[in-house]
């Protein structure tokens, strides 16, 4: 029995009348490269949010590499990286800067910060905007830097909400690279997107939460094994979704309102 | 093939532009914060109401009285006065206000002919153009009841007039826009602004001392203004009113140089614009190539590479924060130029109350010069303590991401902002005593303590303020750029405290007859401030955690 990475117990999370998370119970084993799907307004992020100490749960419990997050928050801290939603970057920095910062505030010494800070810019092609402010970096350009952030500690676990949105692809194919070479490393990597062929090409485990419940949790097989009908073997992870989430043909209907469009 | 039945002409989108604009005042209006916000623009509102129709009665008597009384060529004053307002006011709103780029229209179907004459339409819908137009239709009135027969000439020279002026305006407008779309060249844009509000401070001393010498320099330069349009307008209509036909070709003529001139430049600017010209942040700076490694080998070796190690007896996070502090410091226009303020106030001062100051018999002596220049400079420097995570933005995040305590973040921000405080202190002191002379050693020793027992015992105070009242503020914008109505009562509350201790203390020593009193105290009371202090950054800490999703929420919208 491999390690448990995250661990949570019935986590919730209100705002006022709204359960954006209800408790949810996730599992997410060590080396495990984690997929965590969600419509629009699921509460993905919220449980993100939750996971790296950026908002406190209302009820239960998490577990991070063994330690409740609660009583041992900076040591859990120490072991996680986040690219969070918004990316949390401090945009009058350069680059560089802003990974030295980064760096020194996860507690490495000046010298492994450097040198790091360093490769990770040449890994993410950044190492040319030496002088640029963050605040003039493209989105693109955003992301990767805080993905180098987020990494250049060394976590035992990643958190990345939404890394690939507007990376362009030679960009977003070393950083899938990175991540691979990771996950093998025995560093867990949990993940949300909107991409679903992503996830389904990067990801061995997926969750899907939907109105803030949780509703599938497995390895892709076991997901395709719990979808109805003869043909679940061959369905795409698009479709897997698509049938959990309770889609029912309303768009396809309202589409045929719109027949000026076509 | 898009089914679009036809294309709205130029009278249907210059409609269109009016409801546009209408809508963003009106939606303007219904996304204030609170309701205060909206207090204040219905009194601004009300003001600005007031202003333009007084002025309306203002310009309609000048016109009239300059023309009952046969003095015409005064006329140009007005001309000037409207003028004035119409160029220079848009600019002034333009660091202030909604940046909306007219450029964006260009997604509509519209000719380079059409665009032109919308972004002339544009002009005429804003509060500058409306209240020119008003107070010039009020001048042709008044100069139409005290002489009839000028009213062709007036309504002809008006039209010129108003033709030109709001040219000019957008022609100025779309030269600000592209200013203002860019980061660096809008910081720059602020700061000027700001440093010459400032530096209107002092005209009131330079002109007492240089008013008189200079004024024949000024009027040898004052005939060249003959050649603008206030001049120009004023001209023509004198030429009419006096019979003299040759000033009054002249006016005209001036203006109708003016106004193709003008058009001519703004048809430039809209072309440039309607061609696709890129002028917002997108267009990414020309990426130096560097060998990184050998870039950073000469940034160690210049010493610029520290991380910490230059803060030897803090913690690496807190001298992290000290850091990055710095060097947002350093690339905040708005807060680099509040650093010139102290000094600059200090001679602004000295040059009105000092000794050899204008007011020689209010002049004050140094005893009192001392606590009280340090007490103010003190108040405008240590107000951004009061929402100290202002300029943090989505960086907020990081700091609870990363495996700390939140105390050394507070550290960090007060151990620097002390040191500002420090260096801009004697920086002003120095000056002080070139400007009035040393006080007397107890009452320096007694004021450098009232001044270390002020700041350490706001920085527990604003500390608290800036983690339950968070206000986002945005570099190189000046609109909404304040912090929340609490925390500004809450400084003002604890500053009005402190300065009356101090003033008690200073005062004690004086009916004491030992001058060396008020020094003791505040030693005593900085000790005491100190303590408080240290102790406060657990329970601030905690807070910091329960005050997180406010923090993030605030700060990441």
């Amino acid at each position: 029995m491999s390690e448990i990475a995250i661990a949570t117990e019935k986590l919730t999370r209100t705002f006022g009348a709204l359960t954006a998370v209800d408790a949810i119970d996730l599992k997410v084993q060590a080396g495990c490269f984690f997929g965590f799907l969600g419509p629009n307004g699921a509460g993905k992020s919220t449980t993100i949010k939750m996971l790296t100490g950026l908002l406190g749960p209302t009820s239960g419990r998490m577990e991070l590499l063994g330690l409740d997050f609660e009583k041992h928050p900076v040591e859990v801290k120490r072991q996680i990286g986040v690219v969070p939603e918004g990316m949390g970057l401090f945009e009058r920095l350069t680059g560089v800067e802003y990974l030295r910062f980064v760096g020194r505030m996860y507690g490495l010494d000046r010298a492994t910060t450097e040198k790091r800070a360093q490769e990770l810019l040449e890994f993410m092609q950044l190492a040319d905007r030496e002088k640029t402010l963050i605040a003039d970096y493209s989105h693109g350009m955003k992301k990767k830097l805080a993905l180098a952030a987020a990494v250049i500690h060394g976590p035992r676990i990643l958190f990345l909400d939404e890394p690939f949105e507007g990376v362009d692809a030679l960009a977003a194919g070393a950083l899938k690279a990175l991540l691979g070479r990771m996950t093998e490393r025995g560093v867990t990597i949990f993940l949300t997107s909107h991409v679903l062929e992503i996830v389904e090409r990067l990801c061995s485990h997926v969750a899907i939460i939907h109105q803030g419940r949780l509703v599938a949790q497995g390895s892709l097989e076991e997901l395709r094994a719990g979808v109805a009908g003869s043909e679940g073997d061959s369905k795409t992870l698009e479709q897997i979704f698509l049938s959990i989430v309770g889609q029912s043909g309303a768009e396809q209907a309202r589409l045929e309102e719109l027949t000026w469009l076509t | 093939m898009a089914d679009v039945a036809r294309v709205p002409g130029v009278p249907a989108q210059l409609r269109l532009i009016a409801g546009l604009r209408w809508s963003l005042l009106k939606n303007g209006l219904r996304q204030k914060n609170n309701r205060w916000d909206l207090v204040g623009v219905i009194v601004a509102g009300v003001f600005g109401a007031l202003l333009v129709v007084g002025l309306c009665f203002a310009f309609f008597a000048g016109a009239y009285a300059l023309l009952a009384k046969n003095r015409a060529s005064w006329m140009a004053l007005l001309f000037w006065a409207i003028f004035l307002w119409w160029q220079v006011f848009p600019v002034f709103v333009a660091g202030f206000g909604a940046n909306f780029e007219f450029k964006t229209l260009l997604r509509f179907p519209l000719s380079r002919r059409t665009f032109y004459l919308l972004g002339l339409g544009y002009g005429f819908a804003d509060f500058a153009a409306v209240s020119a137009i008003c107070w010039l239709a009020a001048m042709v009135l008044g100069a139409a009841v005290a002489r009839p027969e000028v009213l062709p000439v007036m309504a002809a020279v008006s039209v010129l007039f108003v033709l030109i002026n709001v040219t000019l305006e957008r022609l100025i407008g779309s030269w600000l826009e592209k200013i203002l779309a860019r980061r660096k060249t809008r910081e720059l844009f602020i700061g000027l602004f700001v440093l010459s509000m400032v530096s209107l401070n002092f005209l009131n001393p330079v002109l007492q001392r240089y008013g008189r010498a200079a004024s024949p320099k000024i009027l040898e330069y004052l005939p060249y203004l003959a050649w603008l349009p206030g001049s120009l307008a004023g001209s023509a209509v004198a030429g009419a009113v006096h019979g003299d036909p040759r000033a009054f070709l002249l006016g005209t003529a001036g203006l109708f140089v003016w106004l193709v001139v003008t058009s001519g430049l703004l048809w430039r600017r809209f072309a440039a614009q309607y061609r696709g010209e890129e002028i917002s942040e997108s267009a990414a700076p020309t990426p130096t190539k560097r060998n990184t490694a050998s870039a950073a080998a000469a940034e160690e070796a210049r010493g610029q590479n520290s991380n910490g190690e230059w803060l030897p007896l803090v913690p690496a996070t807190v001298a992290a924060v000290v850091l990055k502090e710095f060097r947002y410091l350093t690339r905040n226009g708005m807060a680099f130029l509040t650093l010139l303020l102290p000094p600059i106030m200090v001679v602004f001062f000295t040059l009105q109350f000092g000794k050899g100051s204008a007011l020689r018999e209010h002049s004050l002596k140094p005893e009192m010069f001392f606590p009280a220049i340090m007490a103010y400079l003190i108040l405008i420097l240590i107000s951004p303590a009061y929402n100290a995570f202002a300029y943090e933005g989505k960086g907020i995040q990081t700091y609870f991401m990363a495996p700390l305590r939140f105390q050394d973040v507070l550290m960090g921000k007060n151990l620097f902002l002390a040191a500002l405080i420090t260096v801009e202190l004697s920086l002003s002191l120095a000056l002080l005593v070139w400007r009035v002379g040393w006080p007397s050693a107890a009452m320096f020793v007694a004021t450098i303590g009232a001044g270390a027992f002020a700041v350490m015992g706001q920085l527990t105070i604003a500390n608290w303020s800036s983690l339950s009242f968070p206000k986002k503020m945005e570099i190189g914008k000046m609109k909404g750029q304040r912090n929340s109505g609490i925390a500004v009562w809450t400084a003002l509350g604890v500053q009005i405290v402190v300065a009356a201790i101090c003033t008690v203390i200073i005062l004690a020593g004086r009916l004491l007859g030992n001058a060396w009193v008020p020094a003791m105290a505040f030693t005593g009371l900085t000790v005491a401030a100190a303590g408080g202090y240290a102790a406060s950054l657990g329970p601030l800490s905690r807070l910091a955690e329960k005050k997180r999703e406010l923090l993030i929420e605030t700060l990441c919208r």
